[in-house]
Formats: C-alpha cells, structure tokens, sequence
C-alpha cells in the first residue's frame, strides 16, 4: 500500500479538488466504505478505473486510507477492500465544501441561481 | 469470452503496478455493475471503454514519472562520472598542452588544446551543478553543457585528429545530459487527485 503522506500541508493547499475526488470524499464522510459503495453513493456513473486511480491518489496524498478487507453482510460475497477518511481528508473536504458554499452563494447573489434568471 | 474476461483483458491498459494493486477490487466493481445492467448493450461497453480510455494513460503517465525518481540517482552517478571525465580531460590536455610548448604541435593544436580544457572544466561545473538539486543549479547546468559541446566541437573543427574516445566523452556526455535535463518531469505541487 502506498502511504506517501505530505505532512504539515494544510487543506487549503489541496483545493479545488477534481469533481470525482471531492464527491469520493464525501461519499466517505459517513464512514468507512468498499468501492462499489463509494460508486453507488457518488452516482455519477464512475467507472472502476476512475474510482481506484482517485482513490490510488488520495492514499498516496494521505486524504484517505485502508480500513481493511472483509466481505460486505448485505452482499454477502468476497472480501473487500474498505476505505476510511483520514483526519487530513476530513479538513479538506470540509474546506472544500465551504468553498464550494461561498461560489454558490456569490452566484445567488448575482442572481445566477435561486430565481429565475431575467 | 464472458464480459469479465473482456474486462479482464482490458484491464491489461493499466500499468502492472496498478492492476497488483487494485485489478481484483476493479473486477469486483465490475462484476457489481454487470449485476445491475445489460451488458449487451452498446451502452453499457461504451461507458466501460470510456472508463478505461480515460483513466488508463492518465496512470500510465503517472507511473511513468514514478520511474524517473530512479532517473535521479542515475543522473546524480552520471554527474560524478561527468566531474571525474573533466578532471581527466583537463589532465590530459595538460599532457598534450606541455608536448605543445616542446614545439612538437602547431598552433591550431594548441589552440584546439586550450579549447578542450576550457570544454573540460565547463564539464566539472556541470557535473557540480547537475548535483545540486535546484533549479537553478540546473540551469547552471544546460549553459555548462551548452558550451562545452560547443568548444570541443570548435576545437574538433580547428584540429581534425582527436581520438573517437575523446569524440565520444567530449560530445556524447554533454548531448545526453541535456536530452536527461530537458526531459519534461511532473509538477511538485500536483494536487490531490
């Protein structure tokens, strides 16, 4: 497994995030999750090899990590891998969320959502 | 073929690091999403190749760069082994250079001479300057090499002898490490994901 950790990098160093990595984090804040779970939670049609690349990133960036292999209970099938937040990970996705917040704020100000535009 | 064994050979684009790590979990995922959708529809096999077409040279690239930290160990051996062919190319050129005042050379020898130890030392301050990770050090670098390739071509052109050895070293080093030095590297600060 890799665990390339780049400590002392604060959250905002991390943002934007890509579209994919910021809905796999927020998949995640719930809990530890396998991939099939994160997949059926992002519902954005991510295919494999876009899931396990972010998360392969996001390991390596220390965002999330392994919280070990077991089968699911209600799949009932062959172990899995799951995959857990990271208190680093936790601070970005908060950070980026907020940020996201202030751009859709600004743009209901400027009336660009809300109501309909003139 | 089954869909999986299709899948399976597809996953063959990834690089071999990847699939050890995450091949079985990829097939797992796609097994899910066979359960759930007609996998003989076009549909479903355009987002699958969609999936791979995008993410597969993206890691491909990735797992390429990885490979180049080990370039850096090379190019640091390399860089000693450039300090060591300068110190023995001013040598050697001290050798020729006391024959030339034994009036045993003419002038465009000697002159060719006086060349190749200034394309000599340009190479030891390359050599230094590669091992100083910086980028200024090697910007230092590049215009070393730069001009040491240059002189030991002027001094090959105003003497035509000069041994396919010291051809080689005195144009081979400074034409491979500027090929090494201006190969594209990933960005440090890449993001996350």
């Amino acid at each position: 497994m890799v665990t390339k950790r780049r400590a002392g990098r604060p959250a905002e160093a991390y943002l934007p995030l890509p579209p994919a990595t910021f809905h796999i984090l927020v998949a995640l804040a719930d809990g530890e999750r396998h991939g099939y779970a994160i997949m059926k939670s992002v519902g954005l049609g991510l295919g494999p090899g876009t899931l396990y690349g972010s998360l392969k990133r996001l390991l390596e960036a220390g965002l999330v990590e392994e919280g070990g292999e077991r089968a699911d209970p209600e799949r009932g099938d062959e172990r899995r891998r799951y995959y857990r937040l990271t208190p680093l990970g936790l601070s970005v996705v908060r950070a980026e969320a907020r940020r996201l917040d202030a751009m859709v704020r600004a743009a209901r100000r400027k009336k660009l959502i809300g109501e309909r535009p003139a | 073929m089954s869909a999986e064994g299709l899948y399976r050979l597809l996953l063959r684009a990834y690089p071999p690091e990847f699939r050890a790590e995450y091949g079985r979990e990829m097939v797992l995922l796609f097994r899910d999403q066979c359960t759930e959708s007609d996998v003989r529809t076009v549909g479903f096999w355009a987002r699958v190749l969609w999936d791979v077409a995008r993410s597969a040279p993206v890691l491909r690239i990735e797992a390429w760069c990885e490979s180049t930290r080990t370039m850096e160990v090379v190019m640091k051996l390399a860089a000693m082994l450039t300090l060591l062919v300068g110190v023995l190319g001013v040598l050697n050129a001290g050798v020729d250079a006391g024959a030339a005042y034994m009036g045993t050379i003419g002038g465009m020898h000697a002159l060719s001479l006086v060349l190749s130890v200034f394309a000599s030392i340009l190479l030891l301050v390359a050599g230094y300057a590669i091992l100083r990770p910086t980028e200024q050090g090697r910007q230092v670098a590049r215009l070393a090499l730069f001009a040491s390739l240059a002189l030991i071509v002027t001094a090959r052109l105003l003497h035509p002898w000069m041994s396919p050895f010291s051809q080689l070293v005195g144009i081979g080093f400074p034409v491979a490490f500027l090929i090494a030095l201006y190969w594209p590297r990933r960005a440090l600060s890449s993001g996350a994901a």
